[in-house]
């Protein structure tokens, strides 16, 4: 892992940045369909083109996308059509603590007792407690979370009374959502951390630590989760910044103002600074995040050579 | 002379009898010995003949329509009730398997066929083939599937066939990057270091040593990413970017019961269920596999 | 004897002072209305509501921008008084315009505005703000996404053009400052129910900060019956009544509107944290019509008189040929739809106008697009495709339809297949993916539906002359409208005209209408008033558009003392 090799993935994100946001740019223009609202009747071709006008999207593209880059390396993001009444990079400053909030709590939960029990589950394989940890995992995997979330409110709020549907701003509006959010990666991170940690158990030097008289605690301590890591890592390293840019569907039914919604509502309603805004933040956390597994993979396996040449 | 700590290898370069039938044989014999593995095997074969006979056992037609009977609970004559406009569920349960499954298993199938090899030519090279490689999959994880489908059927259309290229254009990064950690983490062992001077081939180091290690996560990676597609199929669907009314799919009936969640719950069970009997099934057929494949692991601690 | 005497005295006094005082001092809410008998105290007069995402309360800053929910169900322009107002009958009733007179021609409208009216600033409303405002919506440079409604007004178009300057479009100030002249290119009867559109801007507001001015409480002024307390983006906007608005003044002293996605609005409303309901599933539908508390609750209205219906491309094959479509038209069972997919939440439709809209006749046209598989089988056999073989495979287009249009869609379609053997899918697609498609003429056969804008034929049937969003034309029709929409001096010829003009539209099978939308809203049995009573037909609703600058509704509503029965969370 030299200074040379980082500088190399440091120039790697830069060229991504680039790459994408001209595809992006291209993808979003691509779309039929723009920022104005013709639902009732269509815009006659004189409001049209004024609309077009003041948004500048009347430029040649290629023009268009330079004046963005221009803008951009300054700082200036745009404004989004959603909200005008300020920059892209303030609303991003405003919604997505909220999500971060809400994310974080959630990769906690879910990766603590994901880990447990994935290592539980490998550690009792075979044993009935074994299977039922696995059903249950399958069932977390595929009840999708807006599904969970609906159930939450028809019980806890409608029926019983103990929490108000949705909202921001107390500590009891988390219970929901986090509880909606966090069934699926939980399962999920059990059932890599369990097949990972079933890969290295039954390994020679695992069996000849045994046999030596190490405790079994010791021995996933020690060798198990070091080897194990690898894949959890690949594998679960993406679903943190996942779970950090947030569920459109989590914020919409539980009213929580968070970066999850925009997302989605970008696209419909054509705002293009804010698709590419988030397109680039999806672009550069996810580069920083595969990154840092790729460092974390010479952390925990310092034979691994990343970077180096193979065959 | 490998190290002990290497010996984790070893076990595996040696079939456990001579020659290639009795590996599988062997591998039939340890997967047939848990009643677990033979009935989720059975479950999972069970629904994918369910789903490919659908038009000859489906007590209906997926898209016949009797609006005098929405909404009907479970009786004699519709076993699951009735959908909103009086189709038969147990008939769109059965055929929206057909729809989910080619769906889910195309995708995922091209996923791994295109990524297994990627990630393993990126862990192997190494140097400016493993940086090409992973610049192109951090470039297709910021692309957002939505503008891409959106593209997609305003170009093409609506359909299967475009549903499974929209999603598809994801699906190979996560096979990839699994595949390229593994390739890393044993490509400068010291037993591979070994086999290759003895004159091994690429094939065979990849083949023998860094497939069989990768197997199981790779397995949680594709049980994981059926349901994944399904759903991903059904949100597609359900802004008019799938497929197309009336063709049922196991996630678009999941996505439009939320409306009837209160009244008629049987409308959003019974597609779960079927999804996660479906995913569990295949799942522990998985592990099963990936047991039955290397004779060491029989025990846990 | 004389202890008694004071006793009783000190008892009159007392009764005296405890009923008249009770009398004079009836309790006022913060803006000095007086609240009824059985109102609750003035700090529970307030109104929680559920509503989407919104950049703008004002309807000239962004017409699909603002607190309107679907349905029709709004809490928009409640920061200044329009010319005019609905009520709940449907009437037009003075607002900001005490009185309107019109020339003898039928192109000069004169408005003379109530002179009291302020802003909250504390200047005074004149003729100039609505000059200014509606100079704003036909300006090129502000580019306004709803620059096609005011074409009726002379020079609107050009001026959007850029061809003439803003300032001579025909909305000028008059004899004085509280004269507003409005003058049209043709005649335009209906041009006051035009002027509903009309809330005002402040022009000094939108000089020093721009069309935003009303996002902010430091930068808002209103002239309406509200003033904005509190807009935290993408959480809440908060209205008090304005002390110094001059019409009638509101009992509701505060409105909180909660930004959400409306399909947990029905979970909330029984949950008490809203007050009205909209938006309700086909599950919410049945949890209501099964608990006898919330049927009770339950109202069904005109919503803004939308009607659902069947469009083609009528220009290419296969719809071009009139037998196809007539075929299509009579393999449609509304009476079933209605029965067994739609509900209380709408009315077979077939003709374009819904009863209850002025110039709607709707019995006489119910022959033409009848329920008949037999003879739509032999009109698709004359048209060359007996039994539909030989039918292009058709998808039927929805426009981002939620579950109701879904269940509606799918159930024509499979009529379409069982009656004619015609092969239908439907795609639900996203809006303006849609939009783009049919605006351009290209859509070959969808499902979608029109609200009215103001309440004259001319609104809504105006939509369907030749070049506006429909693949559709027809000379008699376009001449029968235009003429109709001009005409002065005979009200009778012209609804008469009209009706021909809908009957050439369903003759010609131009779109097949399926439903008028008779949506449901619910609010809390604490909540009385006038506005919540009976119109002339007898229906109660929430009535259109909801508690909106526009309507009246907010003039006669309160929260009664039954609302302590309704704890919140």
């Amino acid at each position: 892992m030299t200074g040379r090799y980082l500088l190399g993935r440091v120039a790697g994100l830069g060229i991504v940045v680039v790459v994408v946001s001209i595809l992006a740019f291209a993808l979003m223009h691509a779309v039929p369909g723009g920022p104005f609202d013709e639902t009732q009747m269509p815009l006659p071709p004189a409001a049209k083109a004024n609309i077009l006008h003041k948004y500048a999207l009347d430029k040649p593209l290629w023009v268009q996308y330079v004046n963005y880059v221009g803008h951009a390396l300054r700082g200036d993001f745009g404004i989004p059509y959603q909200s005008p009444t300020e920059t892209v990079l303030g609303l991003i400053a405003r919604v997505w603590p909220v999500t971060l909030l809400l994310g974080g709590i959630v990769v906690a939960i879910s990766f603590t007792c994901g880990l447990g029990l994935g290592i539980l589950a490998a550690v009792r394989h075979n044993t009935w407690l074994d299977t039922l940890l696995t059903a249950l995992a399958s069932l977390g995997m595929t009840v999708p979370n807006f599904i969970i979330a609906i159930w939450l409110i028809l019980i806890l709020s409608v029926r019983l009374h103990w929490l108000p549907t949705g909202g921001w701003g107390q500590a009891r509006l988390l219970i929901m959502p986090v509880i909606a959010y966090s069934l699926q990666p939980l399962a999920i991170v059990a059932r890599y951390t369990r097949v990972a940690v079933l890969e290295v158990l039954s390994s020679d030097y695992v069996r000849t630590a045994r046999a030596k008289g190490l405790s079994p605690a010791r021995v996933v301590a020690r060798h198990v989760l070091r080897n194990a890591c690898i894949p959890i890592v690949t594998l679960l390293g993406p679903m943190i910044p996942d779970l950090f840019t947030g569920s459109i569907f989590i914020e919409f039914t539980f009213r929580i103002p968070g970066l999850g919604k925009f997302f989605v509502s970008s696209i419909f309603e054509r705002d293009y600074p804010m698709i590419m805004a988030t397109i680039l933040l999806v672009a550069v956390l996810w580069s920083l995040t595969y990154l840092l597994s790729d460092l974390l993979y010479v952390v925990i396996d310092p034979r691994v050579r990343v970077g180096a040449r193979g065959r | 002379m490998p190290a002990a700590g290497d010996a984790a290898a070893l076990p595996r370069a040696r079939p456990g009898a001579p020659g290639r039938r009795g590996l599988w044989t062997d591998a039939w014999r340890r997967f047939a010995r848990n009643p677990v593995r033979i009935g989720a095997a059975a479950t999972a074969l069970l629904i994918v003949a369910l789903s490919l006979l659908a038009p000859l056992i489906a007590p209906a037609r997926y898209d016949v329509v009797n609006i005098a009977e929405p909404l009907a609970p479970p009786s004699p004559r519709h076993w699951l009730g009735t959908d909103a406009i009086g189709r038969d569920v147990l008939s769109r349960l059965l055929y929206g398997g057909r729809t989910s499954l080619e769906v889910a298993l195309t995708v995922v199938g091209l996923g791994v066929v295109v990524g297994v090899p990627l990630g393993t030519l990126a862990g192997f090279a190494g140097g400016w083939v493993d940086y090409v490689i992973m610049r192109l999959v951090e470039v297709s994880t910021a692309l957002p599937g939505l503008l891409l489908a959106m593209l997609v059927i305003s170009v093409l259309g609506s359909g299967v066939g475009n549903v499974i290229l929209a999603l598809a254009l994801a699906a190979w990064i996560e096979p990839c990057r699994l595949m390229r950690a593994q390739t890393l983490a044993l490509r400068d062992r010291e037993f591979v270091e070994a086999a290759w001077a003895q004159g091994a081939t690429t094939g065979h180091l990849i083949g023998r040593h860094i497939l069989p290690n990768a197997l199981g996560p790779l397995i949680v990676v594709v049980t994981l990413n059926i349901p994944r597609m399904i759903f991903s199929e059904a949100s597609l669907s359900f802004l008019g970017l799938g497929i197309n009314d009336p063709l049922p799919s196991w996630g678009k009936m999941v996505s439009e019961s939320v409306s009837y969640l209160e009244v008629s719950p049987m409308l959003g069970i019974a597609p779960t269920l079927m999804i996660a009997v479906a995913v569990l099934s295949l799942t522990l057929v998985g592990d099963g596999l990936r047991d039955a494949l290397d004779p060491s692991k029989d025990q846990g601690l | 004897m004389v202890a008694r005497r004071y006793a009783l005295l000190a008892l009159v006094v007392i009764l005296g002072v405890a009923l008249g005082g009770h009398a004079l001092g009836a309790t006022m809410n913060a803006v000095g209305k007086p609240l009824p008998e059985d109102a609750a105290p003035p700090d529970q007069q307030v109104i929680t509501g559920l509503t989407q995402p919104a950049t703008t309360l004002d309807f000239f800053v962004g017409v699909y921008k603002r607190p309107q929910n679907i349905d029709g169900n709004s809490w928009s322009d409640i920061l200044s008084t329009p010319l005019v107002r609905l009520d709940k009958n449907f009437d037009l009733v003075p607002g900001a315009a005490k009185s309107w007179d019109v020339s003898k021609d039928g192109m000069t409208w004169t408005f003379h505005l109530d002179r009291s009216q302020v802003w909250s600033d504390g200047t005074p409303v004149t003729a100039d703000d609505f000059v200014s405002t509606f100079r704003l919506g036909a300006d090129p440079k502000y580019a306004w996404d709803f620059a096609w409604f005011f074409g009726a007004i002379k020079g609107w178009d050009d001026a959007v053009k850029g061809t003439i300057p803003v300032n001579q479009i025909g909305v000028q100030r008059g004899a004085d400052q509280y004269t507003l002249v409005v003058t049209t290119k043709t005649p335009a009867p209906y041009l006051p129910g035009m002027m509903l559109y009309s809330p005002p801007l402040n022009a000094r507001a939108l000089a020093k900060s721009g069309p935003f001015y009303n996002n902010d409480p430091k930068t808002s002024v209103s002239s309406g019956p509200y003033v904005l307390q509190e807009w935290t983006k993408d959480q809440r906007i908060v209205l008090v009544a304005n002390p110094k608005y001059v019409g009638v003044k509101p009992y509701i002293q505060k409105v909180v509107l909660k930004f959400a996605d409306l399909k947990t609005e029905f979970q909330a409303y029984v949950a008490n944290e809203v007050d009205v309901a909209g938006n309700f599933s086909p599950a919410d539908l049945q949890v209501i019509q099964f608990s006898p508390a919330l049927k009770t609750q339950y109202h069904q209205g005109f919503g803004d008189f939308r009607t659902h219906y069947l469009g083609f491309d009528t220009m290419n094959p296969p719809f071009n040929n009139l037998k196809v479509r007539q075929a299509f038209s009579h393999s449609i069972d509304r009476e079933g739809l209605i029965k067994g997919v739609i509900k209380q939440q709408g009315i077979a439709a077939y003709g374009f106008l819904m009863p209850g809209f002025p110039g709607s006749h709707q019995d006489d046209l119910k022959s033409i697009q009848s329920y008949d598989p037999a003879m739509a089988k032999q009109l698709l056999a004359e048209a060359g495709f007996p039994g539909g073989k030989g039918f292009p495979k058709l998808e039927l287009w929805l426009r981002n339809e939620r579950a109701l249009g879904q269940a509606v869609g799918n159930a024509i379609a499979a009529m379409l297949s069982q009656n004619l053997g015609i092969q239908v899918d439907v795609s639900n697609r996203e809006t303006k993916l849609f939009m783009d498609t049919l605006n351009s003429h290209k859509l070959q056969f969808y499902m979608v539906s029109y609200g009215m804008d103001y309440l004259d034929p001319s609104n809504m049937l105006g939509i369907w002359i030749s070049g506006g969003r429909h693949a559709w034309k027809n000379d008699q029709f376009d001449q029968l409208t235009t003429t109709a929409s001009s005409l002065i001096g005979d009200p009778q010829k012209r609804t008469a005209m009209f009706h021909d003009a809908e009957k050439v539209l369903v003759s010609d099978v131009g779109l097949i209408p399926i439903y008028f939308a008779t949506p449901g809203f619910m609010w809390k049995p604490y909540l009385k008033g006038d506005a919540l009573t009976a119109d002339k037909i007898g229906v109660v609703a929430w009535h259109w558009p909801g508690w909106d600058g526009l309507s009246t509704l907010h003039e006669s509503v309160y929260v009664t003392k039954d609302v302590s029965k309704f704890p919140r969370q």
